[in-house]
């Protein structure tokens, strides 16, 4: 464990070393970016070492003998750390040239502090194994990273996001908080790995009531609120790990401790697995719903998390049926897809991150064009779209494959588990088309086309520290999804060491499948690089030439005639009305002369619609019949404690 | 091995000649005499010959696209079974990997579009993107139906030997909604009527040749071409399920199997002449007949093997 230690050392060292030298602002961040990447970087080899010489690593320390703080890394956890360190050192990296605001030099420099925090939270998360050690290092987390949110703090958006933001983590925690509290009940032990033993009527009720807490940091629907509101105010490094990683840590939490409490009711896996459908096709529909960036790309992590859960809750259904294949199928696919998605979408956040820098808005309507002059951002954002869109030859394709396999064991098996496999199939395949559907609508329009306003026009990008961890990246992405053999093993060492109940399982014909999806790829690249050398051929010694796009006959075109983000999803958006209320503001014309006019549309996310009508108006109603209580008298608070006291030694 | 590529080879150079049935049937319906069978290959050819004009407003997706598209349209090809034949590359999963490259192909024809600037094109794209939603809906309903009776996730494994039959055997007449649901899928895919209309240029009315429009020369010619084969691919499949028969004898086999796919073609080119294109707020109405009736057949041959 000294390697681990010593990187989240010098990643806390790296937060801490800015508010010394922040004065000097280049100092600042080149001190603190080598440092943190540099930490990083030795997690990162660390957990790689681990995940694949398997066998857990353990530390523990006491403090004063009232609780003891214990880590471990095991194949599990190991595999979540290479997300965290990899994501974390790119995003560390693109800040050096994302933070480029001199005069809030104090206030980056608490961002880089709450940014090591937010890392080495994480880390310690995916370590601990002990509920004490679990939640000190959760809140942590969530705290750091509601302090990088509201880093644009002057503007009243960005601080009812953090606020926002920070009810949900709280009242998550308050249910994990429960969940905790139930199982110490149980076995009075702060373990995690005791809790086998007790009834399953309790299990089942940790596990719900846990799923809900991790579910909100993750972002399943309807808990997923905070997320499109937080990810937009973020800056943009911050969003890619927020979005690439943090919200995996919630994912983390439900496997971890399913795998601990050995519950083998199909019950959870059902709610999972629906919850999984739920997430996947509203976040996407809602997705293609949105105008503004990144809060589109927050909605497509809502989607993601839906396709990690039907992955995982695919596998808990093989393991309650006793189908060790699908169990493998599921789980392995589910974390796959975690790094796939911590992969392509920080690389997705990192590219919008530099849009907004370079033109100074979200508004995808009011982009267009950009690829011509951002050759690098463009080509790169590209291949996180086509990798998001789990197309191959590209990673997300490697992980659904593994997940429909999963799907697909699930049919052979019998009443509410095959309609739940059913229905799990034809939704990936509806959240594919979807998907597809959005990310040519971001690339169409906002990097495609003419520029829509004159903000997109003169654009460039120089800044090596951002352009190089989003090559990185599309690299890595099309790496996994033409040779995914090393990572389907890594995702495959996650799976069994955390106790999943069954034996082991030849690992063969796992392997086999890799090589299958490599074969296909490379045949497409051999077909495509003949089809090159046609074209080139095709096109010696022609006249090429160059005009304006037809018009069909019209020969006044201009830019705001393109077809816009807008009407590109209207009419899928009209297909899912029900889900996703449009709400439309559209002065009529008339006369012959007519005015001026104007079209705004907003799609309403029926969870924040609800959740505002249904839990948030009447706890507002009942706390404000409760005020009385609170008055401000010292003397009546320490009162209400002493009574409290008492109250729970006669009746506990 | 060696016979498997030489009827892959066959197939890409037989189907744009597939493709002009269509053509010729639609002829017979107007009382016309109609284009030559073998009018694609001469605008292919001629296509091939010419170079091309690139709007101003377009960049290099716009010359990636018809590769893409063709390319995937190809490999596609690599996997599908001729005549009941062993296909060149099989494997467990292949449907996947293929549905998914259609997809890809789609999504780089779709970018394509969105690179003219043309507000034309964006519709089409927008259309283009919307319908096969549904579609793939459809085909993965009618996939989970094929890997309850077989088994299997490959194409060989559905349509090779006498497999087919053997599905019908299993199945029964519900296999019939499955044929009447890939036909759908068929028309939709291949943006024929009713779903779009491959005959005119009228730009509003369309799907698929709207998104083509800013395209010229070779790369036109890779766009044409892909589309035929990708027809020929959907085709395929058809015919071996309405004609699901074997000798065991290859010549007799791969006679049987080319009036199978005339049948189908010919069918193509009669609907085309007997039916209206749908509005296009009618089109997701009727993609979703074709899912229901894909989950229908799936629903009641479960039952009747349970």
């Amino acid at each position: 464990m000294n390697s681990f230690f010593l990187s989240t050392a010098l990643i806390c060292f790296g937060g801490l070393v800015t508010f010394l030298v922040w004065r000097q602002f280049v100092l600042m961040k080149a001190a603190a970016v080598s440092i943190i990447s540099i930490g990083c970087t030795i997690g990162l080899v660390d957990a790689v070492v681990k995940l694949l010489n398997p066998g857990s690593y353990t530390a523990s320390f006491e403090y004063l003998s009232l609780f003891s703080l214990s880590f471990q890394i095991d194949g599990l956890s190991a595999f979540f750390l290479v997300a965290i360190y990899a994501v974390s050192m790119l995003a560390t990296i693109y800040s050096f040239h994302y933070m480029n605001n001199a005069e809030k030099a104090l206030r980056s420099a608490a961002n880089y502090f709450f940014f090591s925090l937010l890392i080495v939270s994480m880390a310690l998360v995916v370590t601990a194994t002990n509920m004490i050690s679990f939640m000190l290092s959760w809140e942590i987390m969530s705290l750091s990273s509601f302090f990088l949110v509201i880093y644009d703090y002057e503007s009243a958006e960005n601080r009812k996001a953090g606020y926002l933001y920070f009810v949900f983590s709280h009242v998550g925690a308050m249910f994990i908080l429960a969940a905790f509290g139930i199982l110490y009940g149980y076995t009075g032990s702060f373990s995690f790995s005791s809790g086998s033993a007790i009834p399953d009527s309790a299990k089942l009720m940790v596990l719900i009531l846990s799923f809900v807490g991790f579910g909100s940091k993750a972002g399943v629907f309807p808990f997923h609120v905070w997320l499109p509101h937080a990810h937009p105010a973020a800056p943009s490094h911050i969003s890619a790990v927020m979005s690439g990683v943090m919200i995996k840590t919630g994912i983390y939490g439900i496997v971890r401790l399913y795998a601990s409490l050995n519950l083998h009711t199909p019950l959870f896996g059902e709610i999972v697995l629906v919850a999984g459908m739920i997430s996947g096709i509203l976040g996407v529909v809602y997705a293609l719903g949105q105008h503004d960036l990144k809060r589109l790309l927050a909605y497509h992590s809502v989607e993601n998390i839906g396709i990690i859960l039907i992955g995982i809750g695919l596998g808990m259904l093989g393991v309650s049926f006793g189908n060790p294949i699908m169990a493998v199928l599921g789980f392995s696919g589910g974390l796959l897809h975690v790094l796939n998605h911590s992969i392509f979408k920080s690389l997705l956040f990192m590219g919008a991150g530099m849009v907004i820098q370079k033109t100074g808005t979200r508004t995808i309507d009011m982009l267009g064009g950009l690829l011509k002059n951002m050759k690098i951002t463009g080509i790169t954002f590209l291949v996180g779209s086509l990798a998001i869109s789990g197309l191959p030859p590209f990673n997300g394709f490697v992980s659904e494959f593994i997940i429909y396999l999963g799907g697909f064991k699930g049919v052979a098996l019998d009443k509410t588990a095959f309609v739940l496999s059913i229905l799990a199939i034809v939704s990936l395949a509806i959240i594919g088309g979807l998907a597809l559907a959005c990310f040519t609508k971001v690339v169409g329009v906002v990097f495609q086309g003419e520029p829509r306003s004159a903000s997109a026009v003169a654009v460039d990008e120089k800044e090596p520290a951002m352009l190089v961890p989003m090559l990185v990246l599309a690299g890595i992405c099309i790496i996994i999804g033409v040779f995914p053999r090393m990572f389907i093993a890594m995702s495959l060492m996650a799976v069994p060491v955390s106790g999943l109940g069954y034996g082991r399982i030849p690992m063969e014909p796992f392997i086999q499948m890799t090589a299958n999806i490599s074969l296909a790829a490379t045949l497409f690249f051999i077909i495509l690089l003949v089809l090159i050398a046609l074209r080139t051929v095709l096109y010696r010694g022609k006249t090429i030439g160059t005009a304006g796009t037809w018009g069909c006959g019209f020969t006044q075109p201009t830019p705001k005639m393109q077809y816009s983000g807008t009407s590109y999803a209207a009419s899928i958006l009209e297909f899912f009305r029900p889900a996703a209320p449009l709400q439309e503001d559209h002065p009529a014309i008339h006369g012959r002369f007519p005015q001026k006019t104007h079209y705004l549309s907003h799609v309403d996310d029926i969870a924040e619609l609800h959740m505002m009508r249904v839990v948030v108006n009447p706890f507002l109603w009942l706390f404000d019949r409760l005020r009385w209580i609170q008055h401000g008298d010292i003397h009546l608070y320490i009162g209400y404690i002493l009574l409290a006291i008492v109250v729970l030694l006669f009746f506990v | 091995m060696i016979q498997s590529i030489l009827l892959w080879v066959l197939a890409m150079l037989l189907a744009p000649f597939f493709s002009a049935v269509i053509l010729k049937v639609k002829a017979f319906f107007g009382g016309k005499k109609g284009p030559p069978l073998l009018i694609n290959y001469y605008t292919l050819a001629k296509l091939f010959k010419k170079g091309s004009v690139y709007s101003t407003s377009t960049t290099f997706i716009f010359k990636l696209g018809p590769m893409i598209s063709l390319g995937a349209a190809v490999t596609v090809l690599l996997f599908l079974p001729f005549a009941g034949q062993p296909p060149v590359f099989s494997f467990r999963g292949d449907l996947l990997f293929i549905l998914y490259l259609l997809g890809l192909g789609r999504f780089f024809t779709i970018a394509a579009a969105m690179d003219t600037a043309s507000p034309f094109e964006g519709m089409g794209a927008a259309r283009e993107a919307y319908f096969p939603i549904i579609c793939e809906a459809t085909l993965f309903m009618i996939l989970i139906l094929f890997y309850v009776l077989t088994g299997e996730l490959s194409l060989a494994a559905y349509f090779s030997g006498t497999q087919p039959f053997g599905m019908w055997q299993m199945a029964g007449s519900p296999m019939l909604f499955v044929v009447i649901a890939f036909f759908i899928i068929l028309l939709a895919e291949n943006s024929r009527v009713p779903v779009d209309d491959p005959a005119t240029h009228l730009e509003l009315t369309m799907i698929h040749e709207v998104m083509v429009l800013d395209h010229s020369g070779p790369d036109l010619g890779f766009i044409e071409l892909g589309s035929f084969c990708k027809l020929f691919f959907y085709a395929s499949i058809v015919a071996r399920l309405i004609i699901p028969f074997e000798s065991g004898y290859m010549a007799l086999d791969l006679c049987l199997f080319a009036a199978s796919l005339l049948i189908v073609y010919m069918a193509v080119g009669v609907m085309e002449s007997v039916m209206a294109r749908y509005r296009m707020d009618r089109v997701p109405k009727f993609l979703l007949t074709s899912f229901a009736l894909a989950f229908f057949a799936t629903v009641i041959t479960l039952e009747f093997l349970k």
